[in-house]
């Protein structure tokens, strides 16, 4: 079953074309990598999916919903981690999940247990009670990634969600982001890490200037760019350097 | 032990609990907004300025500080009285005595000299000069000029020549009665026109000090302070979200726009009105003190008179509804102004100018002429004012209350819709 689906997303800021005719389907249990260069309309198309832009024109489906339609409901259904984490500084650790869990509409019970177990895989506990601006930037990172997966949605979007974290940490966000999509859930992932791209998307698609490029799996992509390491093929790619047909 | 506070300031200590009790909140979302919202407001320093140490400790000071210093008991200004004529020791030691009615110190000395410097040197505020052949000329019937040595830009010197002049009028009317009995002439057949001025008030009762205070000052003051109260907070729940990035990721959450704002603006009329009322309290007891130290009236007999339980009930209605009335229109104004700016400095240089704009029709209205009152009670700003004013010195009046009320109402309602929409644009998010 087709969880998210892109259909000919296109989005102007005045007369700059920030992401034209963009159309992608991801499967319902898969890791979706959305790779690019900066400025190719990673971040746009992620921000219309998640409905905090409006399509210029065309529009995406999260499990069936229409965003443009039901903007709500779709976001009932998806987990967010944005480019900047978005974490009030002056509110504590804990603070900052309750704040979320509680728009989400979680039962408090199941809130609390939910705040002590993120809390604790991600080596937050002793954070709790500590006011998110003396937080690291890696620290940040993990109670946006904690936030995003509060309520276990469905569908997880995340931008970047291993920046300026630690190996250790960044290690358990890709054992939970591959957790999350073997048990049935959906992750999308925009991303310039490669390795982690490699390692942790079934699909990748590859945009570049507002227009997706390539799409297709791992082995899909090697096969297009003539190359082994992931790096390179992300490269030739992006140039155009194609020596197989396109998916 | 874990050291649950490691890294936390004092404020997010005290106000912890209220993160701890997040978990028993309300479920409905445009309550758990305002609680964020509050909470954040407690642990910025910002609330500490403008909730309590303005309102409490530095207004009622910059209103009280003036009178006080000019009152004679705070600080006796100093007169000195130049003697130059021995028939002027009468009035001189009239003069003297005044240290004990006025607190007044004055130093009487006798023969001629120049003593200007001493006014020069801040030494003397005043210096009374009584010249030689002043008493012939008094005697004689004819006018004995006094000299009044003064600092023109001395405050306290104005004061002196106040007291002295009381002395001098005193001492004049019973040398002209003495002169009048010495020809048989009454005092009437010289004074033939003398007015009497009898006031005209809506209550038929007479004005008292604490009633002009009341009338000139209050409503002005209560619509300025509902205006003005939650500037700072409206441009730091919305301009500041979006500049610390965190409004991306809270509307990323399946609540509506419309209770977002819900949210924020009971946190903003809530923050406006404890700020609006503080203020108010302590201009209201630092103009009664100003008013009692410099007249002598007590204060003790004002602020009892305000608080008389038939006008207390009026006056509080009044000052409530016009606080809640003007913080939300304020805070619809701020709000509109911070979701179209671009930056934080954008959001304050409007916020700044709106205040402006937002104050002048409050400051204009106690010396605008009745006849306008019809119209300014139905334009912008200016009917809340009104209603201000009507509800607390025009109680009796009901068609001037409704309609004050009707337009503050409206525009109430004009605003609030040009901020949800402000508020509901893509660009509030990115600038």
């Amino acid at each position: 079953m087709v969880a998210v689906e892109a259909i000919s997303l296109t989005k102007a800021f005045g007369d700059f074309l920030a992401v034209r005719d963009l159309s992608f389907k991801v499967e319902e249990g898969s890791v979706f990598g959305l790779l690019g260069p900066n400025g190719a309309g990673k971040t746009t198309t992620l921000r219309m999916i998640y409905g905090v832009l409006r399509p210029t024109s065309g529009t995406a489906r999260v499990m069936g919903v229409d965003v443009r339609e039901n903007p709500l409901e779709v976001k009932r259904m998806m987990g967010v981690l944005p480019e900047d984490t978005g974490v009030y500084p002056r509110l504590t650790a804990e603070e900052n999940l309750i704040y979320f869990g509680k728009l989400r509409g979680m039962e408090e019970g199941r809130l609390r247990r939910r705040v002590d177990k993120l809390l604790d895989i991600l080596d937050l506990s002793e954070k709790r009670f500590v006011i998110a601006d003396k937080l690291s930037r890696g620290q940040k990172q993990k109670l946006a990634f904690a936030r995003a997966i509060l309520d276990e949605p469905p569908v997880l979007l995340l931008d970047e969600p291993t920046l300026g974290v630690d190996v250790m940490s960044a290690r358990e966000i890709r054992r939970m982001i591959g957790e999350y999509a073997s048990s049935g859930r959906t992750v999308i992932l925009s991303t310039h890490n490669m390795w982690e791209v490699e390692r942790l998307c079934d699909r990748i698609a590859i945009i570049s200037e507002g227009t997706l490029r390539y799409e297709g799996s791992r082995e899909d992509l090697e096969r297009l760019a003539g190359e082994k390491e992931f790096e390179d093929i992300f490269v030739r790619l992006v140039r155009g350097e194609t020596v197989g047909k396109a998916v | 032990m874990v050291r649950l506070f490691k890294g936390s300031s004092g404020v997010v200590k005290f106000t912890r609990g209220f993160g701890q009790r997040g978990y028993a909140l309300p479920d409905a979302p445009w309550l758990v907004v305002a609680w964020k919202e509050l909470l954040e407001a407690f642990r910025d320093r910002r609330t500490m300025l403008n909730v309590v140490l303005l309102p409490v400790i530095l207004m009622p000071v910059v209103i009280s500080l003036p009178a006080l210093m000019l009152n004679p008991k705070t600080i006796p200004p100093k007169i000195l009285v130049v003697v130059d004529d021995p028939g002027g020791m009468d009035l001189a030691r009239r003069m003297k005595s005044l240290r004990n009615e006025s607190g007044a110190l004055v130093t009487v000395v006798s023969g001629g000299g120049n003593f200007t410097n001493l006014i020069l040197s801040g030494e003397v505020d005043l210096i009374v000069e009584i010249p030689k052949g002043f008493y012939e000329n008094v005697s004689s019937g004819r006018t004995g000029e006094l000299i009044y040595y003064y600092d023109p830009y001395g405050a306290r010197s104005s004061v002196a020549m106040g007291i002295v002049q009381e002395v001098v009028n005193q001492y004049s009317e019973e040398v002209l009665r003495e002169r009048l009995r010495a020809i048989n002439v009454s005092e009437e057949y010289i004074r033939p026109v003398v007015a009497v001025a009898k006031q005209i008030t809506s209550t038929g009762g007479e004005a008292t000090t604490s009633d002009i205070i009341t009338a000139m000052v209050l409503p002005m003051m209560v619509g300025l302070i509902a205006i003005t109260g939650a500037g700072t907070f409206a441009i730091d729940m919305i301009a500041g979200e979006r500049e610390r990035k965190t409004l991306e990721a809270l509307f990323t959450n399946p609540v509506s726009r419309g209770q977002l704002l819900m949210g924020k603006f009971t946190a903003l009329t809530l923050l406006s009105l404890v700020s609006g009322l503080a203020t108010l309290l302590s201009a209201l007891i630092g103009v009664l003190f100003a008013v009692s130290s410099a007249s002598g009236y007590a204060s003790a007999t004002a602020i009892p008179q305000l608080m008389e339980p038939s006008r207390l009930l009026y006056l509080s209605f009044g000052i409530l509804m016009t606080v809640a009335l003007g913080g939300l229109t304020g805070n619809a104004v701020m709000v509109t102004a911070a979701s179209f700016a671009k930056t934080f400095k954008e959001a304050q240089q409007y916020v700044g100018f709106l205040t402006l704009v937002l104050v002048v029709p409050m400051i204009a209205i106690p010396y605008a002429p009745q006849s306008l009152y019809p119209v300014l009670r139905l334009l912008p700003v200016s009917s809340l004012a009104m209603f201000a004013r009507d509800m607390i010195v025009n109680p009796g009046e009901l068609g001037a209350v409704i309609s004050s009320l009707a337009a503050s109402i409206l525009y109430l309602i004009a605003f609030l819709w040009l901020s949800a929409r402000m508020f509901g644009r893509e660009s509030v998010i990115f600038g």
